[in-house]
């Protein structure tokens, strides 16, 4: 059986390594993908413009505004005309934040043990608008801090594995699994069906290789294509975006490999239904590219996903390896950890593996 | 000007027979709008949390109460020992954890002003950001609550006063990812929707070689061409209104803006998606390759758009990048006349851009359609 299949092996890596499209793809799309993607996908809130309206203009607001100036999040502009023109920044977008101080702030600040300042955030990007407000909140809280004013217990934070919130740490992982999922899957899918349109594919299968063998003849090279773009993007993952690597790198590897056989039985299952090449690679963007983005975990939190969303999170492959990659990376998970994630894997590999192989048969004795 | 007529009228006729083109411009539209405007949520629920109570009293169960009822927090359980919370942090059972440490109230009582801890993961960066502000705000509150409860009005005299900001949230109250993303969404279908239509559409006269035949007729380049964007610029109106219904009856958005002002500047946005189909048919031969080509521009426009991701926040080069984005302009305006109800004399940094690029990529690629022609 193995001399069969080496063979095929052969022949299938010949095809790759004429066909100079296939290979840019492999070599120097993953390699693109995350210089262009990993510097575009950041969510680090930084240089809001804040506007401050002080009617006041007592020491005291001005160490308000000093403090805001102090953040490195804030650039800081004063504004003292009306009231009323305040939404032209908005509208204009020259600020994201205004700060208003009304004439009677220091007074109220020495008589009553709580006085109010307004801040006005442009919500229409939520997401930002949130982070704006935990800013102008710390801000204010050192503010309270130097008047001696201070609640009556301390908050102490800790933030593990990311204490910088780097955007980088969480997303390039993420575009690891992407990647692959792209790769694995789509190669595949087009490399059968390309068979089969060409005609190729009957002239195989006349001759005495079984049909597991040539399915494992043309998937082995596509494993090691995988493997090296995998390694390019943990290279260029710790060494140009500084994501730390605590776990172990034999365990991260073989967790990848579990995940690039299922990537991979997910694209041999779409060649053996599509007879094109047009259709295999449609539906090979339709069931990878889409839901590994949208519904893996990869951008959004899957805990905010409505719930009938949430369930079919459990069907995207993506969605065990992230936790893997992510995990063994950054938390140094150990394989007890993991197990959930990474049988399921397994589970689905096999499943997908069995109903291929199986159609490949009928289509073969057909 | 008749022939333009004719050939108008026989696009449609082959629009309308061919049902897969159908589905992409208006069921596809419809059906991801509702799916991507629920799914595309950055908005930060549920944060696993454990809390870890050495204390014990009132004061303690009352901060863990204000954890349980506040819906941005599911709190998963209670621990106790340090061990136990570094594998909850570590085996993705929770993302937060809070640690009252014992004697904590008797310790605030006595204003020996104790350490209460917050434990948060911090890989997902954006999420951990924010949770981590929910959980500071909670505490807080109670913190400055206690302090108010406690007080004398002789020592506020010692105690100096404190500044409480009020904020609002304005545009946005409840700040819903919906209210960001729809708009954004709808911006980029009718990308998708105008761009591969135009491109598929010439480029399968081309496959079927009826080109040919139309370049042999009396009918000059440019009625040509207008007779083939003009269709699809209306269709383009029609996925339009069809999202803006969508919109309104699954995510009750309407539009704050001018209507008439967002459908002009969606016909001046139309311009550049045209152009750029026609650009795109001019470097394909086949079908699969014009899909092919205008994915890979898709993927590029989406990205660099500021529909996902803040573009303020990219490496300066990657910003200078997304100022050759049609779909960076569209997507602003969107947003702006949708939620603000911005009004046009605001909207010129984004129109003039948006109208210079159009005319360029529409008469670049209709030149460049004439030439490969002849």
């Amino acid at each position: 059986m193995k001399s069969r299949i080496i063979p095929i092996f052969k022949k299938e890596f010949i095809h790759i390594s004429r066909d100079f499209r296939t290979l840019m793809i492999v070599i120097a799309m993953p390699a693109a993908m995350l210089f262009l993607y990993g510097y575009a996908i950041n969510m680090e809130i930084q240089n809001i413009d804040l506007i401050v309206l002080d009617r006041d203009k007592s020491p005291e607001s001005a160490a308000l505004t000093r403090k805001f100036e102090g953040s490195k999040f804030f650039t800081v502009s004063q504004y003292n005309g009306p009231e009323s023109q305040l939404e032209t920044f908005f509208n204009d977008r020259r600020a994201r934040a205004i700060l208003i101080v009304s004439s009677d702030f220091s007074k109220n600040l020495q008589r009553q043990p709580r006085s109010d300042v307004q801040v006005l955030i442009d919500a229409s990007d939520p997401n930002a608008a949130q982070a704006i407000r935990n800013y102008t909140n710390a801000v204010f809280q050192s503010f309270n801090a130097d008047l001696g004013s201070r609640g009556v217990f301390e908050i102490e934070t800790a933030i593990w594995y990311n204490p910088a919130l780097k955007s980088a740490y969480f997303f390039v992982p993420g575009l690891a699994a992407l990647i692959l999922m792209m790769i694995s899957a789509l190669l595949t899918s087009i490399a059968i069906v390309r068979e089969k349109e060409t005609g190729t594919m009957e002239q195989i299968l006349v001759s005495p290789i079984r049909p597991i063998e040539i399915i494992i003849g043309k998937v082995i090279p596509y494993i090691l294509l995988a493997f090296i773009d995998l390694l390019i993007i943990l290279v260029i993952a710790h060494w140009v975006f500084d994501v730390p690597f605590v776990g172990n790198i034999g365990f991260l590897l073989a967790a990848s490999l579990v995940f690039i056989f299922t990537a991979l039985s997910l694209g041999l299952t779409i060649s053996t239904r599509a007879e094109t090449q047009q259709v295999a690679m449609m539906a090979a963007l339709l069931v990878t590219l889409l839901p590994t983005i949208m519904l893996s975990g990869f951008i959004f939190p899957l805990e905010s996903l409505p719930k009938i969303l949430q369930l079919l999170t459990y069907a995207v492959p993506a969605r065990y390896y992230l936790v893997a990659i992510r995990g063994i990376m950054l938390k140094g998970n150990t394989l007890m950890q993991l197990l959930p994630q990474i049988s399921v894997l397994a589970a689905m590999s096999i499943f997908l593996i069995i109903v291929s192989a199986k159609k490949f048969k009928t289509t073969l004795e057909s | 000007m008749q022939q333009i007529l004719y050939l108008i009228q026989k696009e449609f006729r082959q629009i309308f027979r061919d049902k897969p083109m159908l589905f992409i411009t208006f069921f596809a539209p419809v059906v991801q709008m509702t799916i991507l405007g629920f799914a595309l949520t950055v908005d930060v629920k549920n944060i696993k949390t454990v809390i870890a109570d050495y204390d014990r009293t009132p004061v303690s169960q009352e901060i863990c109460r204000r954890f349980e009822n506040n819906s941005y927090f599911a709190v998963k359980g209670y621990i106790e020992g340090q061990t136990n919370l570094r594998e909850k942090i570590d085996d993705w059972q929770a993302q937060l954890a809070i640690i009252i440490p014992k004697g904590f109230s008797k310790d605030s009582e006595r204003r020996m002003r104790p350490e209460i801890q917050i434990i948060v993961d911090g890989l997902d960066g954006n999420s951990a950001g924010i949770a981590l502000g929910y959980a500071q705000g909670i505490l807080a509150d109670y913190a400055a609550e206690l302090l108010t409860n406690n007080l004398s009005p002789t020592a506020y005299q010692r105690n100096a006063g404190s500044v409480e900001p009020q904020t609002r949230m304005w545009y946005n109250l409840d700040l819903e990812s919906k209210n960001y993303m729809v708009p954004g969404l709808i911006a980029v279908l009718l990308t998708v929707v105008s761009m591969f239509l135009s491109s598929m559409g010439l480029v399968r006269e081309k496959e079927i070689g009826t080109l040919e035949q139309l370049m042999v007729t009396p009918i000059k380049t440019w009625q040509l061409i207008l007779g083939k964007v003009l269709p699809f610029f209306i269709l383009g109106f029609f996925a339009l209104a069809l999202m803006l219904a969508v919109a309104f009856v699954v995510f009750q958005l309407t539009v704050a803006g001018n209507l008439v002002l967002l459908f002009s500047l969606s016909a001046l946005y139309l311009l550049s998606t045209l152009g750029l189909g026609i650009f795109i048919s001019t470097l394909a031969h086949t079908q699969q390759q014009a899909m092919f080509i205008s994915w890979f521009f898709m993927i590029f426009m989406i990205f660099m758009s500021g529909f996902l991701f803040p573009i303020a926040n990219m490496p300066e080069a990657w910003q200078r990048a997304t100022y050759l984005n049609p779909l960076r302009y569209y997507v602003n305006l969107l947003r702006e006349i949708f939620l603000k109800a911005t009004p046009v004399e605001f909207l010129w940094i984004e129109i003039i851009p948006l109208a210079i690029f159009g005319l360029v990529i529409l008469s670049a690629s209709a030149m460049k359609f004439r030439k490969r022609v002849s």
